[in-house]
């Protein structure tokens, strides 16, 4: 799995260019738009809190969810999974001795842990400079639960790609699944905004782990034993969607009719 | 020792039929007619190992389908293989470190990255020793001369550098059964030779059990020493290439045009002018003859009685066809359900 993660990060160091757009320019441009949002959210009420937090921390927050989104959401490898398993390039990963979960899964904690370390820095740089509410001794902990949550992005991306088997061409169930996200984990808005019962569920899914978790935690909006929930929750998840996306990987493995080769 | 072994192995297909239309589209949406299509029927196979199998048919045969199943690339719809005493479909990791197929229209290494950064990868997929993985590498690289190209960026080289690239790939674990689908498919002729004498100097050196497919008769004389015809997902003969050649006899097209239609029937004669190699009917202008390749000059200083010419064009019959009259000669048919003798 080590080799896959090399062998990630060799591929995205000769597209310096991309890289660059991927780990800074996009996360950035995100979190100048949420705290845009946020911003016009202030002036135009005239409220100096919300939920007991003041407008530092949501700027704080805004900006730390589009990094941390970046890092927890997979489109870039999902994609490729899909087109594998479309076009039969796959076939070079099924003749030798690694799984595709293994195959995909080391290339994605590969590129993420390279995001990170290129990403994180300037989150820690503006959060920093301008004084906006964040511990980074939390950091470390924050981010294991993110990349833990990978493997359960991962298992997600496994059923997607396995759906190619039956269906050929699920692109766009990427597309769904990902906007999906974006309001389930956090990324939008802190997830506790949300009215009951509406609240309760989304803290309590597995995908809170991706960006509320975390990111609450970092800009102390939560504590330490929410982070310990999500590992809790996140583990469920693995139990409950692992077993359906290798009963459909395998269902499909017989369908497969190695396409284009 | 038995390498490859298959009982009544069987694949088939299902394809969606669509009408034509954008109706028919629209109905397609909860409607669709569904197409069985056997492309491999029973089939059983006796492989020894250090076999070279050259394995012939034409496009949509199931050539491929039985390389795919044999690598356990796909599963099979009906009975049942064992290569190297493994099920494939069981993708054993000791099965698949000892194993290596190489499908001639497919990149199997990484396009973004030069080949030698592939090889290491690989390396470590088949927990290889680095230093002997390198040496491996350098030393296929100068048989087929293309040390200089393993910095380059794979998506960057020609297509015959890249299968020299992925046959380095393919060969660097030393597998003991080899698929090759179509090695040379493509390339121009120096690429061609190149890989075939390299392929003729491993199998010799490495002795590995081989299947071959090919649509270039050369790759498969040069190599193999069982040939498998397959038809129609059906094994049509299997022997060796030279009673394959003496039985499938050689032949070629003929065309040429008369400045003039020619005035009267002319019946062509083989050389010892006991047979008639063919016939040119009255007001002929234009001629297309299929004639054994040894009656040529005999059916061309006939022609040339008959009138003058002013185009002469001779071309190799096309390997589909020589497959197809092979198969009409009922020589050498063996039947797909009975295991050949080896």
């Amino acid at each position: 799995m080590l080799a896959c993660a090399r062998l990630a990060a060799l591929q995205q160091f000769e597209y310096r260019f991309n890289l660059v757009a991927d780990t800074l320019i996009q996360p950035t441009i995100v979190g100048l738009v949420e705290i845009t949002l946020w911003l016009a959210f202030f002036s135009s009420t005239g409220q100096v809190e919300l939920m007991g937090f003041g407008k530092e921390h949501y700027l704080a927050y805004a900006f730390w969810a589009a990094f941390v989104a970046r890092i927890s959401t997979s489109w870039m490898y999902e994609t490729q999974m899909i087109e594998d398993v479309e076009t039969g390039t796959i076939n070079s990963v099924l003749v030798r001795p690694i799984s595709f979960f293994e195959y995909y899964l080391g290339q994605l904690m590969g590129y993420k842990a390279l995001t990170t370390v290129i990403s994180m820095v300037v989150p820690i740089a503006i959060c920093l400079s301008i004084s906006l509410p964040v511990d980074l001794l939390r950091l470390p902990l924050a981010l294991t639960l993110v990349f833990y949550y990978l493997i359960l992005v991962h298992i997600l991306s496994m059923i997607i790609a396995s759906l190619g088997f039956f269906f050929t061409r699920i692109h766009h169930l990427t597309v769904a699944k990902n906007i999906t996200l974006w309001m389930l984990t956090g990324e939008f808005f802190p997830l506790d905004l949300a009215p009951e019962p509406f609240r309760s569920a989304l803290v309590a899914l597995p995908f809170s782990s991706a960006v509320y978790r975390p990111v609450g935690y970092l800009t102390g909006r939560l504590d330490a034993s929410a982070v310990l929930e999500g590992f809790l929750s996140v583990t469920i998840g693995i139990l409950v969607l692992g077993p359906l996306a290798a009963w459909l990987w395998l269902k499909g493995r017989r369908r497969y009719s190695g396409t284009g080769a | 020792m038995v390498n490859i072994e298959t009982t009544d192995l069987t694949r088939s297909y299902e394809t969606y039929q669509k009408a034509e239309g954008l109706l028919k589209s629209i109905e397609g949406l909860w409607a669709r007619k569904v197409d069985h299509k056997v492309a491999l029927h029973p089939t059983n196979l006796r492989i020894e190992s250090g076999q070279i199998i050259g394995l012939v048919g034409s496009n949509g045969a199931g050539k491929t389908t039985l390389l795919k199943l044999l690598s356990g690339l796909i599963h099979p719809s009906g009975g049942s293989a064992k290569v190297l005493g493994y099920s494939p479909t069981s993708r054993d990791p000791d099965f698949l470190r000892r194993i290596s197929i190489l499908l001639g229209q497919k990149n199997q290494l990484w396009w973004d990255l030069p080949p030698v950064d592939s090889y290491d990868l690989l390396g470590k997929i088949y927990e290889l020793d680095r230093a002997k993985a390198r040496e491996r590498v350098q030393e296929l690289a100068e048989l087929l001369d293309c040390t200089r190209l393993l910095r380059t960026q794979l998506r960057r080289l020609s297509l015959g550098e890249r299968m020299k690239m992925e046959i380095i790939g393919a060969l660097l674990h030393q597998p003991e059964v080899l698929f090759l689908d179509e090695p040379t498919i493509g390339l121009d002729i120096v690429a061609q030779t190149t890989i075939r004498e390299f392929l003729a100097r491993y199998v010799q050196e490495r002795k590995p059990t081989l299947i071959l497919t090919s649509h270039y008769m050369d790759d498969i004389s040069l190599l193999a020493d069982r040939l498998l015809l397959i038809s129609k997902g059906q094994i049509v003969y299997d022997g060796s290439v030279d009673e394959f050649t003496a039985k499938s006899e050689a032949r070629q097209t003929l065309s040429f045009k008369f400045f003039n239609p020619t005035a009267t029937e002319l019946s062509i004669l083989s050389e010892d002018g006991s047979t008639e190699v063919c016939k040119l009917p009255a007001e002929s202008r234009s001629v297309q003859i299929e004639v054994p390749a040894a009656s040529i000059a005999s059916v061309l200083q006939a022609a040339m009685s008959a009138g003058p010419i002013h185009e002469i064009k001779i071309e190799e019959v096309e390997f589909e066809d020589v497959i197809h009259k092979f198969m009409q000669q009922d020589v050498g048919v063996r039947a797909a359900s009975r295991t050949p003798t080896v």
